[in-house]
């Protein structure tokens, strides 16, 4: 019986140039991307290699991008062969090809994805240097590198290094790229409010963003830096791209609520009644009667009944990214340990 | 490091349709690829006037469209693959929790020319492609049993 089942079987080969394919694991979203009638083109990316002698080097992985979401890589090492195979004839000696199956690769490692939804901003914290203005004296460094270079080196996708990148309220200068200080955000939105009420511009309905820019670049903040203020507190269904711009006023109202806070750090007492003085002086006219602690919510502590400060901010978010690799290896650890007891 | 692009769509289908699938008819894919999983290796001496060495048969002993139709699944069960005279592995076929992509390299000098293959010329960019998505395996998670009139060991 066996042995006729044996002779109408698919004869299976191996060839003998094998090809190098890898093999990866695809979570539903992505095949469901892939599928589509127009699959978008996925990338891998990962940090540069660390400059040897760093101080505290990242450990290196390497991340599957698609256009909104990124994967963290992880390499498996299977106990079995994994043969790919396509049909092919198979001959010997005299006789008629037959059909067969060829092996035409072997794979002893497969990739598995896990979703990365760490933010781009911790990373750009790291490369991007900080632009200030102490004194009416430009204090930075230039990096020499443009956005799109800064980008490339960010394990994560598009979108997300965008949102970060507009997050973190990052700008490109003279073909370097920078994020400001809190002190020249509080100096560049002071300058936007006061060139505002000067044109008799209304920041929360359409305005043209450029023309407020050139405006406050006369007082020698860059226009890019203000561009990029702009695009950071515009109401989110804005296009960002075009000339025009609009803010979201509960946005833009915290927003200069922390900055001011922040900027005030370093000095001991800051009263609320002060404080709450000062960001009301500080927004349009009509906005005065919104600034009140509920919208800062969750970013400020008081010391004391009258006093008031910034809440120090956790950087959470490199260690969740860090955390992750050790995850990893502790799996393959347990797989390890798996097969040895076989 | 920048970023290496892993294109949705291989570049140039390959075309094995020359060759027509012997396998199910579910384990067919665009390409013809299909994944085979097995616990050990296959050895076998070098023959070197062959591109390739056949080694063994795949039997699907259940699988018979014809009297049970194409969507019957039962055959998916039992799977045999004799090696060699003497030797038998049972497996069965599974359909995948995740799907793998095949992937490859793909590589493009930089006047736009397309090289596929494995070459390591100087100028040459790294892009991967998926090749194809692959569904369902056939797996031998067992050890070969020996089979027939001889019992001999030989892997």
């Amino acid at each position: 019986m066996a042995t006729q089942q044996k002779d109408g079987g698919v004869p299976f080969a191996v060839t003998h140039e094998l090809q190098s394919f890898r093999l990866l694991e695809l979570p539903p979203e992505i095949v469901e991307l892939l599928e589509a009638p127009n699959p978008p083109q996925l990338s891998i990316k990962s940090l540069p290699p660390a400059a040897s002698g760093a101080a505290n080097p990242k450990p290196a992985y390497a991340v599957l991008c698609t256009p909104n979401k990124s994967f963290q890589i992880r390499q498996v090492q299977t106990s079995n062969s994994v043969f790919v195979t396509q049909p092919s004839y198979e001959a010997h000696g005299n006789e008629i090809p037959t059909p067969a199956t060829c092996a035409i690769a072997s794979c002893s490692t497969t990739l598995e994805l896990y979703p990365a939804d760490a933010s781009a901003v911790a990373h750009l914290g790291d490369v991007l240097p900080v632009y200030d203005i102490v004194g009416g004296e430009v204090d930075t460094t230039e990096n020499g590198r443009s956005k799109g270079d800064v980008l490339a080196d960010i394990p994560l996708s598009n979108a997300q290094c965008e949102q970060g990148w507009n997050e973190i309220i990052a700008f490109e200068l003279s073909r370097s790229s920078y994020r400001p200080s809190v002190n020249i955000l509080r100096q560049v939105w002071s300058s936007i409010n006061a060139a505002a009420l000067a044109e008799n511009i209304k920041l929360d309905s359409q305005f043209l963003g450029y023309d407020l820019a050139e405006l406050v670049a006369e007082e020698s903040y860059p226009a890019p830096l203000t561009m990029a203020i702009l695009r950071h507190l515009a109401k989110s269904e804005q296009d960002t791209k075009g000339q025009w711009s609009c803010l979201d006023r509960r946005r833009t109202v915290s927003f200069v609520g922390r900055i001011l806070l922040q900027a005030r750090q370093t000095s001991s007492e800051y009263r609320v009644a002060d404080f709450i003085e000062e960001w009301k002086d500080s927004l349009p006219e009509a906005w005065r009667s919104e600034a009140q602690l509920k919208v800062i919510e969750g970013t400020y502590e008081l010391p004391s009944s009258t006093t008031i400060r910034a809440k120090s901010i956790p950087a959470a978010t490199t260690e969740t990214a860090t955390a992750k690799p050790t995850a990893a290896k502790g799996k393959w650890h347990e797989r390890f340990a798996k097969t040895r007891k076989k | 490091m920048p970023a290496i692009p892993l294109h949705p769509r291989p570049l140039a289908p390959s075309s094995p349709s020359s060759a027509s699938n012997p396998l199910p008819s579910l384990l067919h894919t665009p390409s013809g690829l299909a994944l085979l999983e097995l616990q050990g290796d296959i050895r076998f001496p070098p023959a070197a006037s062959q591109s390739s060495t056949e080694v063994g048969k795949l039997v699907f002993p259940l699988y018979n469209p014809v009297l049970n139709g194409e969507g019957d699944t039962k055959w998916m069960k039992k799977v045999y693959f004799y090696v060699d005279q003497n030797q038998r592995m049972a497996g069965e076929v599974k359909k995948l929790g995740k799907p793998f992509a095949v992937v490859r390299k793909r590589e493009i000098t930089e006047d736009g020319d397309v090289v596929m293959g494995d070459g390591e010329a100087g100028g040459v960019r790294e892009e991967l492609e998926i090749v194809e998505i692959v569904k369902y395996k056939i797996i031998f998670a067992l050890r070969p049993e020996p089979v027939g009139g001889g019992v001999e060991e030989t892997v």
